[in-house]
């Protein structure tokens, strides 16, 4: 995409060449062991879908469509209403946006139907999912958006109001184009979620391709179709994520510098105002609200799991989440730069393949990484954070890719003219450019971490459960109060991780400057 | 393998990017330690999630000096992950709950028959496997709880009477992807024939106006409500409930169900079999046979409100629902059936 010369000649981009070839060949070994698997399995099975099939498939792209569609609405709304509108409580609800993201979906999903069926109303069906999934993943979309919103382009918006032009004028002719990589991404990411959600929607009773798969592979003892079910929603996934490409490919921008902090130009009164707090309260107050007064309720049937039983339990989740996070932020920043600095085609394509992983449901993955430790005897700590550095990479790459994208060639440019080494231009240049990025793509990471569930459950070694192993083995023997403890402390965690996130939301600004 | 995962994680630290990836390995360094000394050790792989089960395991250890790893999961996971791992599996026993899995388990070629005077002392024939690759080592009955102000207790004496048109909109049932109702269906293939079994599923579920439930605890409570007025759920949920586990409003729901056991009643069972991986069969053996003793099962059933092996137990609540008589259709036979048991279900609009 950016053919722009190399920054530095000789050995130092053959090695990031190496690198990115090598660190791609891992990323892409599981998917690959599977096409095998499929291709040398003993029977080769039809891919024959059925009635049943026909439904999950039609489920599935509903949901990613509403979910995609509604989720890019709400989080681009309420990125921008953050941060560039005026008023009472925009601070505080701009850190509550990130709220919802410490809330696993089957937990929201669980919580729900528990709390409906004291009430007699059954929480059931594809509206119930299509709810849960948008409030759960529109975060996505909301950081990466909010964060371009706030770094990009606050001297055009000056502009703009110095020309006469409206907030809606400014939003839609210059914040909108500037932040449609983002937003893409962001929506990219969600519907990759969606796609390979399992326990809400297994809860909520909508069968979609990801519960086929299951199915298939263990109820009916067939795991080649099972994955070849998989490889054809990989291939819808990549067709989307392609699609979502070429589109910003006509809006790519650079950033060129930015203004200084200031207050946001566009203040809201009386109506205007009480709608956008309602639009930024709603979401956060629901996905994390709903699970605490289910916990309020609940706390009779509170069930106490020993303390240091639970500090086990949240350690292990808390060291899991950390080397994932820092694991797919060092690959994904690799992949990244290499893709900007070497225009070689097949290094391009590698990768964007690199980043599919997430595409690939958690189960099936796993499958993949038993199939690969099994002969080669890996431990399973080794295939477990293996597992999540492939599945999360595109989380971390995301974003770092959209920030890439913000900086124009011309700084790479004068760096190396200067004589700086393709290390240090990163070191320098990039990574303090792409602050922002890489702490929302390393909290991202962590949070779906710590919220994982197929990959955990199928590949963790004796004596390891974690906080979301247990919520899940609780809730699925129906078990709320013995689930309540761990998922507080997943809420906990989740969002003292958001939480990390504050200052850098607060002072966007300053990201640029470096 | 190791050497580009290591050399990235050198590169986080290189890169200056939070030193997050080493923490995170120290946290997890010092948590994952695993007793090497130990003379002799046995891996489980448990579909069962109850901490007392953890406390037995201990006294296990107590008795026999047999130190115990434990994985828990769910039981096709625990089924998937024992065959891809094949001779080098690390688990010697495998306890996993419902006929059908253990049956499966042993269709696939996951246990090894194991010779033990106590064990067929201790387990009814009806209950273990013929070959000895797996044993019983807990009951749980699947019955009908009934709203007594929308549907006469009385009316319910079977299974069949479920399929009657008088219940039309009364009957709620849990989705044709629970192992409960596959295994019930199987017991109904083997006791009725497939024409007899087909024509009563197709009267019940015609007789479900509302969406199949996910779990049985809903399934329960919107019977007491009076949202439904009959449905079919384990016996230990119904326990759960009303033992307070989930808190006073359900125990209050849970005293206006009437529990009715079908007659004759289909009896499920969780159990155990030594893997075919196993190193320490002996040791395996053991352990089995302790969960299997009077003593030993007792705590496993208690620990979920089931019925042990052989008799009521002496749980108060399990004993105020009354007797149940079991139709004697063993566990085997429901495993062999319930890809017919899924098939039909399927076909006849149990969703």
């Amino acid at each position: 995409m950016i053919a722009i010369a190399a920054p530095t000649r000789g050995s130092g981009r053959f090695w990031l060449a190496v690198a990115v070839l090598i660190l791609a060949a891992l990323a892409l070994l599981p998917v690959a062991g599977l096409a095998l698997f499929v291709w040398w399995g003993p029977v080769m099975t039809s891919l024959q879908l059925g009635p049943t099939g026909h439904t999950q498939m039609v489920n599935t792209v509903l949901l990613v469509l509403a979910v995609g569609v509604l989720g890019a609405l709400l989080g681009t709304a309420n990125g921008w209403l953050t941060a560039h509108c005026r008023f009472a409580g925009r601070r505080w609800l701009r850190i509550a946006q990130l709220l919802p993201l410490a809330c696993p979906a089957y937990l929201l999903a669980a919580t729900l139907i528990d709390l409906g069926s004291r009430h007699s109303w059954r929480i059931h069906g594809l509206g119930w999912a299509i709810a849960v999934l948008t409030l759960t993943t529109y975060p996505y979309v909301f950081l990466l958006s909010t964060e371009t919103f706030a770094v990009s382009g606050r001297r055009q918006l000056e502009a703009c109001r110095s020309l006469g032009v409206g907030p809606w004028g400014s939003f839609l002719r210059v914040a909108l184009p500037m932040a449609l990589p983002a937003i893409g991404a962001g929506v990219a990411l969600s519907g990759m979620e969606v796609v390979n959600e399992l326990g809400a929607v297994e809860l909520l009773g909508v069968p979609t391709l990801s519960s086929g798969i299951l199915q298939r592979w263990q109820n009916d003892g067939d795991p080649q179709g099972a994955v070849a079910l998989a490889l054809v929603a990989l291939v819808i996934v990549s067709l989307l994520v392609a699609a979502e490409r070429q589109l910003r490919r006509r809006s790519r921008r650079w950033l060129m510098g930015s203004g200084g902090d200031g207050q946001p130009p566009w203040s809201l009164g009386g109506w205007r105002a009480a709608l956008a707090q309602l639009l930024a309260l709603l979401p956060p107050l629901l996905s994390l609200g709903l699970p605490l007064l289910w916990a309020g309720l609940s706390l009779d049937q509170l069930q106490g799991e020993p303390v240091d039983e639970l500090l086990a339990l949240g350690s292990r989740s808390l060291g899991l989440g950390l080397v994932a996070a820092g694991l797919a932020l060092a690959v994904g920043l690799l992949l990244a730069i290499a893709k900007r600095w070497i225009a070689q085609p097949l290094l391009q394509r590698l990768s964007f393949l690199a980043g599919m992983g997430y595409a690939i449901p958690g189960t099936v993955l796993a499958l993949a990484l038993m199939l690969i430790g099994g002969p080669w005897q890996l431990s399973p700590m080794l295939l477990l954070v293996w597992g999540y550095t492939d599945r999360f990479l595109a989380v971390a790459k995301g974003g770092l890719d959209a920030g890439l994208e913000r900086i124009a060639p011309s700084v790479d440019e004068a760096a190396t003219g200067l004589g700086c080494s393709w290390t240090a231009v990163l070191r320098r240049v990039h990574v303090p450019l792409l602050r922002g990025p890489l702490l929302v793509g390393g909290l991202l990471v962590f949070v779906d971490t710590v919220k994982e569930l197929p990959l955990t459950f199928a590949l963790r070694p004796f004596d390891f459960d974690t906080l979301s192993v247990r919520v899940f083995q609780y809730a699925s023997d129906e078990r709320v109060g013995s689930a309540l403890m761990p998922a507080l402390l997943i809420l906990a965690l989740g969002l003292a991780a958001s939480l990390a996130l504050v200052p850098s939301l607060n002072h966007s600004g300053s990201v640029t400057r470096g | 393998m190791v050497t580009p995962r290591f050399q990235s994680l050198l590169m986080a630290g290189a890169l200056s990017l939070p030193g997050v990836a080493a923490l995170g390995a120290a946290v997890l360094g010092l948590l994952d330690q695993p007793a090497r000394s130990q003379p002799l050790e046995i891996g489980v792989y448990s579909g069962r999630h109850y901490n007392t089960d953890k406390e037995l395991y201990r006294e296990f250890t107590r008795r026999t000096g047999i130190r115990v790893k434990l994985l828990e999961g769910k039981d096709d996971a625990l089924i998937e992950r024992l065959r891809s791992e094949g001779n080098r599996s690390p688990a010697d026993v495998l306890v996993l709950v419902d006929a059908a899995r253990l049956d499966k388990a042993a269709d696939l070629g996951l246990f090894q028959p194991a010779r033990s005077a106590s064990l067929v002392r201790d387990v009814p024939l009806s209950l273990r496997d013929s070959r000895g690759r797996w044993f019983g080592l807990t009951r749980r009955v699947r019955v009908a709880v009934v709203n007594p102000r929308l549907v006469n207790p009385a009316t319910i004496r079977s299974y069949a009477d479920l399929a009657r048109p008088a219940l039309r909109g009364k009957l709620c049932l849990r989705d044709s992807k629970s192992v409960y109702n596959q295994s019930l269906v199987a017991d109904q293939l083997i006791l009725r024939g497939e024409p007899a079994t087909r024509a009563w599923v197709r009267g019940m579920v015609a007789n479900v106006t509302q969406p199949f439930f996910t779990s049985d605890t809903p399934l329960a409570r919107a019977v007491a409500k009076g949202d439904c007025g009959v449905g079919l759920v384990n016996t230990y949920y119904v326990a759960r409930m009303l033992a307070g586990d989930s808190g006073g409003a359900d125990k209050a729901l849970a005293q206006r169900l009437r529990v009715v056991f079908p007659n004759p009643a289909h009896v499920n069972i969780s159990g155990a079999g030594v893997t075919l991986a196993s190193r320490n069969r002996e040791a395996a053996t053991k352990l089995i046979e302790f969960l299997a003793s009077p003593s030993g099962g007792r705590g496993y059933a208690e620990a979920n409100n089931e019925y042990p092996l052989q008799g009521y137990g002496d749980n108060p609540i399990l004993r105020s629902f009354g007797t149940f008589r079991s139709d004697g259709v063993s566990a085997e036979q429901m495993g062999a059936r319930n890809r017919q048991a899924v098939t039909l279900m399927q076909a006849n609009g149990w969703q």
